[in-house]
């Protein structure tokens, strides 16, 4: 039992990674029915603006550990984020009005593009976080030993999730979105001003993509040009088991994504994790095809 | 003005008549040698050390004179670590006009580019695949600096038995390379009579390594061999110490990179063995100091791994047959296979066995002492 409980705390913390990159790829599709591909590349943007700053100019060692974390946090988010919003200016934009098949090629091209503006900018070597950054607290959940920083990822990436939430349900500005999720059109009728709606959700998205990259950066401590390819894979795939365009769905799906891997690696195979994973996710699709929480297919975010 | 002008123009074109004729009075036509590295994808670094160092050779050459009077032309081509990008970075060398060619770092993607070498009469020589099948296919046409992975693997498994661990624990990441290194020293281990009490594999790319690392430590192994690259190696090291497990870990030459210890962080990393062809750092024929000194001056810095260094070899080696036998590939084939013996190359003396593999024992055992440097044993 304690085995399994370990088991289950690391695949949250892996799954809340996913998770939050997810909610990226499942907003921009919930309002525009587009699969940005280039999502994972601002997850890795993010991780090395982090690097800048909590590696490069040593803010760790300036401000103290957490003061370090938080600002970068805001800066990495920032700077994500008006990397989303060019983005979204020069890749998406013109095509608005085009063939959706010339938007899944255009963002394709911003994703190579992106990643290999990473590479020539931060080059092609892995770069490394400093361990020492966060003091090593090691607390006992559950007769578990559980690293503080394995927590900490997981609090904030729960936070942010549950900040998002609110956001989208409680305000006004979320009521559009959801508004222009379910009809463009008719939102437009209603007097929501749909091209803000649709820049914001490429400011929030990539903004909590880079967060996760800063996670990422922190926790592992290595980073590398080309890391957003796999968290984006599997980010995607979170978004749509947990029926793409949704957004409680996103969190679901990535939660239960990083589970599947790590139950999967623990009681049969590490070499089969993958293939287990991916076989229990195209169970869940055959059952409910459009994902575990999108029952209500008008109301898409 | 419009006098001025054509007086300019005039004068120009004699300029550039003049270059034409001189360049065509001494220069045959160049020797064109092609380059396949990952300079993009996963291995980015290792493809773009390679390329750097065979362009300071190239230089150098042509710097002296050139090779029987013609200028020497590296052509690169991108495989970006990817077999389906590896076959189309051959094709398009081939018809570029080389006649052999330096390539490359993995051995799938070594394997994918093979036989269009072959068919379109190209040498190859691989530098960094160390896969065993590359070679036993009997084509004429294809060598190796690097060596293969059965050596590797043995030396690995006699290295865990002369250390004294009874233990292993085998972990591979399901690549050719990966795999195929941990069954061979798995197979010399049972020879010597050490069982393995874990094997199973991770994924490459991946970061979270902490189930793996659980399932491991309920095995009590006194050893964990990992046989995969540096990014995971140094991220293992990482984790265990974070989890406070202190075992020792011995890995093959893949994880000859400094970044493992930057990703591991040296109090992370110390202790750390792996078998490897010795590093730039230890390699000491004059050969090799001079382009050293050339590359720290270029690039602030040595090539962070030993395989760039045998691309260098590759490339020398070719450069020696050509101005031996010619541009014929099947000449320059036939040289190294018989012709070339004990050529002072960059990591030491290079001849070829019949199969195309380098003859000779080219590994050492490494520990990284608690500055994070690899300490020849």
């Amino acid at each position: 039992m304690a085995h399994f409980i370990e088991q289950v705390i690391f695949g949250l913390t892996v799954g809340s990674i996913y998770a939050l990159i997810a909610l990226g790829y499942t907003m921009v599709y919930g309002v525009m029915k587009l699969i940005n591909f280039a999502h994972g590349e601002l997850f890795t943007l993010g991780a090395f603006v982090g690097f800048v700053f909590l590696v490069t100019l040593n803010w760790g060692g300036v401000f103290g550990p957490v003061l370090a974390i938080f600002l970068t946090a805001l800066i990495v988010s920032g700077s994500a984020a008006l990397a989303g919003h060019l983005l979204e200016r020069v890749a998406y934009r013109p095509l608005r009005h085009s063939d959706r098949l010339a938007a899944v090629v255009s963002a394709l091209g911003a994703s190579i593009f992106l990643q290999n503006v990473i590479m020539v900018v931060w080059g092609a070597q892995y770069r490394a976080f400093n361990a020492s950054l966060l003091p090593t607290v090691v607390w006992k959940i559950a007769g578990q030993s559980v690293p503080l920083i394995r927590l900490f990822v997981f609090l904030t990436a729960v936070l942010t999730m549950a900040a998002l939430y609110l956001f989208i349900n409680r305000t006004r500005f979320g009521l559009a979105i959801r508004a222009a999720a379910i009809d463009q059109g008719a939102a437009k009728l209603m007097g929501v001003d749909v091209r803000k709606v649709i820049a914001s959700v490429f400011i929030i998205g990539p903004a909590l993509g880079g967060l996760a990259g800063l996670l990422v950066g922190i926790y592992y401590g290595q980073i590398n040009f080309n890391m957003g390819q796999m968290y984006g894979l599997k980010a995607f795939t979170a978004a749509v088991i947990g029926g793409i365009g949704n957004i409680p769905g996103a969190m679901i799906g990535g939660l239960l994504l990083g589970l599947l891997e790590t139950l999967g690696e623990a009681y049969v195979s590490g070499a089969w994790k993958d293939a287990l994973a991916f076989v229990a996710l195209i169970l869940i699709l055959v059952f409910r095809p459009t994902g575990i929480l999108s029952e209500r297919v008008a109301e898409k975010l | 003005m419009g006098r001025m002008f054509s007086r300019v123009f005039f004068w120009a074109l004699i300029g550039c008549l003049a270059m034409v004729f001189s360049t065509g009075a001494w220069a045959a036509p160049a020797i064109k040698i092609g380059v396949m590295a990952p300079t993009t994808g996963p291995w980015a670094s290792e493809g773009q050390d390679m390329v750097k160092v065979i362009e300071i050779l190239a230089d150098g050459f042509n710097q002296k004179a050139g090779l029987t009077g013609a200028k020497i032309e590296v052509v690169v081509g991108d495989d970006g670590g990817v077999p389906k990008t590896a076959a189309l970075a051959a094709q398009r060398l081939v018809t570029s006009g080389i006649v052999a060619v330096v390539g490359t770092y993995g051995s799938a993607v070594t394997e994918a580019s093979q036989d269009i070498y072959d068919e379109a009469g190209v040498v190859q020589i691989a530098t960094g695949s160390t896969s065993i099948r590359l070679s036993e296919k009997g084509l004429k046409r294809f060598f190796r600096t690097c060596p293969r992975d059965d050596e590797q693997g043995r030396v690995l498994g006699d290295k865990v038995k002369e250390l004294g661990f009874t233990k292993p624990a085998i972990v591979h990441d399901n690549t050719s390379y990966a795999k195929g290194l941990a069954e061979e020293s798995r197979a010399v281990m049972r020879a010597h009579g050490l069982n393995e009490v874990y094997y199973d594999a991770i994924n490459p790319g991946e970061r979270d390594f902490a189930v793996a690392l659980s399932k491991i430590q309920a095995q009590n192994p006194d050893i964990i061999v990992f046989t995969g690259y540096y990014p995971e190696a140094g991220l293992i090291l990482r984790q265990k110490k974070v989890k406070g497990w202190d075992i020792p870990m011995i890995g093959g030459d893949a994880t000859n990179n400094r970044s493992l210890v930057d990703i591991a962080e040296a109090s992370a990393a110390k202790g750390y063995y792996f078998v490897s062809p010795p590093g730039p750092g230890d390699m000491n024929t004059p050969e090799a100091l001079e382009l050293f000194k050339i590359y720290q001056e270029k690039h602030k810095g040595l090539p962070s791994s030993v395989w760039a260094v045998l691309a260098g070899d590759a490339f020398n080696v070719i450069v020696e047959a050509v101005a031996k036998v010619g541009p014929d590939s099947t000449k320059i084939a036939d040289y190294l296979h018989s012709g070339l013996k004990d050529y002072k190359g960059l990591s030491g003396n290079i001849s070829f066995n019949e199969k195309g593999d380098r003859i000779g024992e080219v590994y050492r055992l490494y520990k990284v002492n608690e500055k994070g440097e690899f300490v020849l044993q």
